[in-house]
């Protein structure tokens, strides 16, 4: 028998805290669809795909009406194109972007990663090429999301290659000048990518997978955020020790969701489960944002003075509730902090809380990175590839995942917003120092090399 | 062993429980199973219990009617047949049904006609209205067994067409929902 209080509060969660499942996404191995012939490859992912995925939408559906629980996205990670089309050329490797493009509107899910390259310690041929195709890709389609990992803490930062990501991020930009660069929405630059990630625009299918997998991604800053007020309305005295174990709680109920419903689609699908990644994702709805969850501690506004030591609370809370309700934790884990994705964060950029330094302090504490930050349109590839060099500094000395989504928004500077529209939200755009002009370092290129993993101070 | 069911209702206060259980004792009966419930100022236990051979039911009646009586307590007695006539049970799934809504008459009768009417069996309900129009005040929850070869997705239609014409809010959720939540 359950009792009135578990329902009651089940269906609070629910109700007005936006209790869901940000997105199972399911991972396809397309490794052995590798061909020389650009038609047979073609072909050959369009049916592995359909193959695994032609249900997942309605099954998808089907649970989430089960449990009363949204669902809200499906989506679908492959193997890194770039080892997939290895022997393709850049054109060559736009064409399978539209095709990927096609099939994810063909099973109806709204994005689908994979469109990636692993070159932290050198840039293969496919590599280069896969790189080299990304503005056009990006630019020519909707649903496809790239991710380029550059950095990891065993082989250091591949400088070269984030030399390249800062001029691919430019000439994407470029190519999509009417819609705000929205191609770099679609582009993230990583250091130590997981290889389960669900969450777009970083998801891909490691090289180390099975052919099919679930990987299912939680939600819930909404209800992190109201058992905070709660319990603060209910004490005004609550110590930070008793927040954190609030917060680990609230975790614990959230994952529990992702599992349970994550499982019955692997089963449903006869695919196996693979991971729930306990991120607190945001979306640019009031109520459902990770930036009103630093109101709720008592801080003015995300980016004042204590925000990294609010980040780092939430953070660690969520991850240890997580990891006690679920049997399989993976992918980025942590609390995203996307500025354009996320209402509040966003006002506060507007506001000037927030800037890129700060941005850049807090990601050391949490899972992602400078993720969704619209930049002024004239900032030099040297800058943005500067900007990418930290970010990937902070993610290999301190063994994490940290990653780059910038966008330099075509002839729009700071001050003025950018637009990319639904999930991907809206943003004031932040100054950059030293945003215009080139810089000696990062043309030094070469490798970073990996750092000692002792003496940690 | 004859066994027996008996069920006791009443104005609830202290004791009720430890009267009944010590007449049976006296009686040399074996309490089985007992579940008891206060609804406002109301007690109401059901109890199963055996019997010995010798003891008449009549007897027994008149104990706890003579202990009882006197504490405002009704005893109902019920001889339960050997095999219970059980009704012919369907493989099936739980599902939760909670409704909120400002109270008014026929409420239950009105969920409850169409759970009836797709054989799924309540298995356990709570229902509190306390008037006004806030909804959190007036909510029912049924747990339910659905069997597995109706169309719920027909079921879920006609539930929602009902609580809407009755100016409900319902949820319909698999039981498992709560559980992964609420419990480790």
């Amino acid at each position: 028998m359950l009792s009135d209080r578990e329902i009651i509060s089940t269906l609070e969660m629910l109700e007005s805290e936006h209790l869901d499942v940000r997105t199972v996404t399911l991972g396809i191995n397309l490794l052995d669809c590798a061909s020389h012939d650009l038609e047979k490859l073609k072909n050959k992912i369009y049916t592995r795909i359909t193959h695994y995925a032609d249900h997942l939408v309605s099954v998808c559906d089907r649970i989430g009406r089960k449990y009363g629980i949204p669902v809200v996205n499906k989506r679908i990670s492959v193997s890194p194109i770039a080892v997939v089309g290895a022997c393709l050329s850049s054109s060559q490797l736009v064409d399978v972007a539209k095709t990927l493009n096609s099939i994810a509107e063909d099973v109806n899910v709204d994005f689908i990663g994979g469109f990636s390259a692993l070159v932290e310690k050198g840039i293969a041929r496919g590599d280069r090429a896969l790189i080299e195709a990304l503005p056009h890709a990006l630019a020519a389609t909707e649903r496809v999301c790239a991710s380029i990992n550059v950095a990891s803490t065993r082989a250091g930062i591949n400088m070269d290659a984030v030399l390249l990501m800062g001029e691919t991020i430019k000439q994407a930009a470029g190519l999509t000048s009417e819609k705000d660069g929205i191609a770099c929405a679609k582009l993230c630059v990583f250091a130590n990518i997981p290889q389960d990630i669900p969450f777009m625009a970083g998801a891909y299918l490691g090289i180390g997978e099975t052919d099919a997998v679930i990987n299912v991604g939680v939600s819930g800053p909404g209800v992190v955020k109201k058992a905070i007020d709660r319990a603060i309305d209910a004490n005004p005295d609550l110590d930070l020790g008793q927040i954190s174990e609030l917060i680990k709680k609230t975790a614990y109920k959230v994952t529990r969701v992702g599992e349970l419903i994550g499982r019955d689609v692997a089963q449903s699908l006869n695919i196996r489960f693979g991971v729930v990644d306990l991120s607190l994702a945001p979306t640019p709805h009031v109520g459902d944002s990770v930036g009103e969850i630093f109101q709720s501690l008592g801080l003015l506004s995300i980016g004042v003075p204590g925000t990294t030591a609010a980040l780092a609370l939430l953070n660690d809370a969520v991850k240890k509730g997580g990891a006690f309700a679920s049997s399989r934790v993976g992918g980025l884990s942590g609390a995203f902090i996307p500025v354009s994705e996320d209402l509040n964060i966003s006002e506060s950029a507007r506001n000037g809380y927030l800037s890129l330094e700060k941005l850049e302090a807090i990601t050391s504490v949490c899972s992602v990175g400078l993720d969704m930050v619209a930049i002024p349109g004239d900032t030099s590839a040297d800058t943005i590839a500067a900007i990418i060099a930290d970010e990937m500094a902070i993610g290999v000395i301190n063994n994490k995942t940290t990653a780059a989504r910038l966008i330099p928004v075509p002839g729009k500077t700071i001050g003025d917003s950018a637009y990319f529209g639904g999930l991907l939200g809206e943003s004031t755009i932040i100054p950059v120092n030293n945003g215009q002009d080139s810089n000696r370092f990062i043309r030094h290129g070469g490798l970073i090399p990996a750092p000692i993993r002792s003496l940690t101070n | 062993m004859n066994k027996i069911i008996l069920s006791v209702l009443g104005q609830d206060q202290p004791g009720i429980v430890a009267a009944v259980a010590r007449i049976l004792f006296e009686k040399n009966c074996n309490i089985e199973n007992v579940s008891q419930t206060i609804l406002q100022t109301e007690f109401a236990g059901i109890f199963i219990v055996s019997m010995p051979e010798d003891l008449a039911i009549e007897d027994l009646r008149a104990s706890l009617n003579s202990e009882l009586g006197p504490m405002n307590l009704h005893a109902h007695i019920e001889r339960l047949a050997e095999q219970a006539a059980v009704f012919a049970s369907r493989e099936s799934e739980p599902f939760v049904i909670t409704t909120k809504g400002p109270d008014r008459k026929g409420l239950v009768a009105g969920i409850s006609e169409v759970i009836a009417g797709y054989g799924v069996n309540i298995t356990n309900l709570q229902a509190v209205f306390k008037g006004g129009d806030d909804p959190g005040d007036n909510i029912m929850i049924y747990e339910v067994d659905v069997p597995t070869d109706i169309d719920q997705q027909d079921l879920h239609n006609d539930l929602r067409q009902k609580a809407e014409s009755l100016n409900l809010v319902i949820s319909i959720q698999h039981r498992n929902i709560f559980e992964a939540i609420n419990r480790i």
